[in-house]
């Protein structure tokens, strides 16, 4: 397998703080209405009638938990197949990164990626998205949201290593099936994440992300 | 809905009219050959031909307002090995330069008609090539409501009806011009105008009702699939339920109820100001018609994943 930069992302541990939403932005200067991190919180289940006393309301399958999501650094990135202008690489590091003067503001790869990780900036006319901090890592240096994880709830490494020390998970809700465009990361599930595509929860905090 | 989604509407539309109109043109000159002569027959189409390229100029420019970089357009088409938008640029490109080339050559009748007609077919082809990878651009497996079948149908749909009805608007306003020098229903124009539309008002008829077949098949397919799917349906008959009605109700009495008048009007002679009337108002009607169902297109994707 080539060589493939990837993320952890430890579900049962995060608290959804958002350091990582915060450090990305700082590291990047990014503007107001762009993260390239962002911090979902996906919950669910209510209250329903107790059945042996009507009268008493139950928990029923109450649950949630915090999804911290980039760019998943796909290793068959729709991103890059779809750019008209061939503005978006993959690099021999399994790294995505959008060349902006390369870039002609359409946003389709908008419409194909499934994480919503390439984000359009009005003043530059252009496309942006998580570049996995690729000054950082050149350095041998994680990049600035694992470093900012209060919560150690983020890693980073090569995507066999990471899977050797984490497991293979790659798909719980909110995020889409894997089977698309085969994202590089491993996900350590909470005790109450469902598989995607067969959640029965709901992203919680929509105005927030 | 924001002005960038607005350029996205008035390109699709009016290069999918240009392109529908082209090809209904090209049947339309066949069939005015066959029956008066090739020099009758493009005193019918030539100023036609002309229209078709203002239009798809119009919705050429309009593409250029939704990049964030106008200026850099060119550089669209540097992904063709993988990119259904680089090869829908590149083929409306081509099928512009083609069209431009035919229409000089027609309006000047230069080379000979042989050549000319080489130079259409070549046209043509590379429009039905535009309209499929224009449909190709929407269905991305992470767009749902756009991956289907109904997205290239529909647009082939809008390209031909679309077409046909501009078309027979553009015939008439032509021959009211060729009435001014010489009035009355006497000449083969005449003629040809009544036989044009009557063909064209049947294949408006016939385009409408597979409209209206598509939309509630294919929403009816959206309906049983992933949940982005299932609220994709949400908006086309929901949110945008109003919306979704009156394009149908205005597609349905344009090409629909109108077509059959004007099939009606047609028959007789003495009728062409009806006929004109009647042609107008049914290419305006389904016009709207399919700038709401492009609206609406655009509003009601629903991506999966976040």
């Amino acid at each position: 397998m080539a060589k493939q930069y990837a993320f952890h992302f430890d579900a049962s541990v995060c608290n959804g703080c958002k350091a990582c939403t915060i450090a990305c932005k700082s590291k990047n200067a990014l503007p107001v209405g762009i993260n390239w991190r962002r911090v979902y919180e996906y919950g669910g289940g209510g209250w329903i009638q107790d059945a042996n006393d009507p009268s008493i309301m139950v928990p029923s399958n109450i649950h949630a938990y915090a999804m911290s999501v980039s760019c998943m650094h796909c290793e068959n990135p729709l991103c890059v197949d779809v750019c008209p202008a061939a503005a978006i690489t993959k690099g021999d590091d399994g790294i995505v990164l959008i060349n902006a003067d390369q870039c002609i503001g359409c946003r389709y790869c908008e419409w194909a990626c499934p994480y919503g990780a390439p984000q359009f900036d009005e003043d530059a006319g252009a496309m942006t998205k998580c570049n996995m901090c690729v000054d950082l890592v050149a350095k041998g240096q994680n990049p600035e949201c694992v470093n900012a994880c209060v919560m150690r709830a983020l890693d980073f490494g090569e995507l066999e290593e990471m899977r050797e020390k984490y497991g293979t998970v790659d798909a719980i809700e909110p995020l889409p099936k894997s089977d698309i465009t085969n994202p590089a990361l491993v996900v350590t599930p909470h005790r109450h994440s469902q598989p995607s595509g067969q959640g029965s929860g709901r992203i919680l905090d929509m105005e927030e992300v | 809905m924001n002005f960038r989604e607005w350029a996205l509407i008035a390109f699709t539309i009016f290069a999918q009219m240009s392109v529908g109109a082209f090809l209904i043109l090209g049947v339309v000159h066949y069939y005015a050959s066959k029956k008066a002569g090739p020099e009758e027959a493009d005193r019918l189409s030539d100023r036609a031909l002309i229209a078709i390229g203002i239009t798809l100029g119009l919705g050429m420019l309009a593409s250029l307002f939704h990049l964030g970089s106008p200026l850099s357009a060119p550089r669209a088409v540097s992904n063709l090995a993988t990119s259904w938008l680089s090869r829908e640029i590149l083929a409306g490109v081509i099928f512009a330069l083609l069209g431009v080339t035919f229409a000089a050559m027609q309006w000047f009748k230069l080379s000979s008609i042989r050549n000319r007609n080489i130079v259409a077919w070549a046209t043509s082809l590379v429009g039905l090539a535009l309209i499929y990878s224009m449909a190709r651009v929407y269905m991305l497996p992470t767009q749902p409501a756009w991956n289907t079948l109904a997205t290239p149908l529909a647009f082939f749909v809008t390209t031909l009806l679309l077409g046909s009805m501009a078309l027979a608007a553009a015939f008439v306003a032509n021959y009211a011009y060729v009435q001014i020098k010489n009035p009355g229903c006497a000449d083969t124009q005449c003629e040809l105008l009544h036989g044009v539309l009557k063909g064209i008002s049947v294949a408006g008829i016939v385009l409408m009702a597979i409209e209206l077949i598509i939309l509630p098949l294919n929403m009816g397919y959206l309906a049983s699939g992933s949940p982005a799917a299932l609220n994709s349906v949400r908006l086309m008959a929901g949110t945008f339920g109003t919306l979704q009605a009156l394009r149908l109700v205005l597609v349905f009495i344009g090409a629909g109820v109108f077509g059959i008048f004007l099939y009606i009007s047609a028959e007789e002679t003495g009728k062409e100001s009806l006929m004109g009337y009647l042609a107008y108002s049914a290419f305006a009607l389904v016009f709207v018609a399919e700038v709401l169902g492009r609206m609406i297109f655009y509003a009601s994707h629903q991506g999966i994943g976040l």
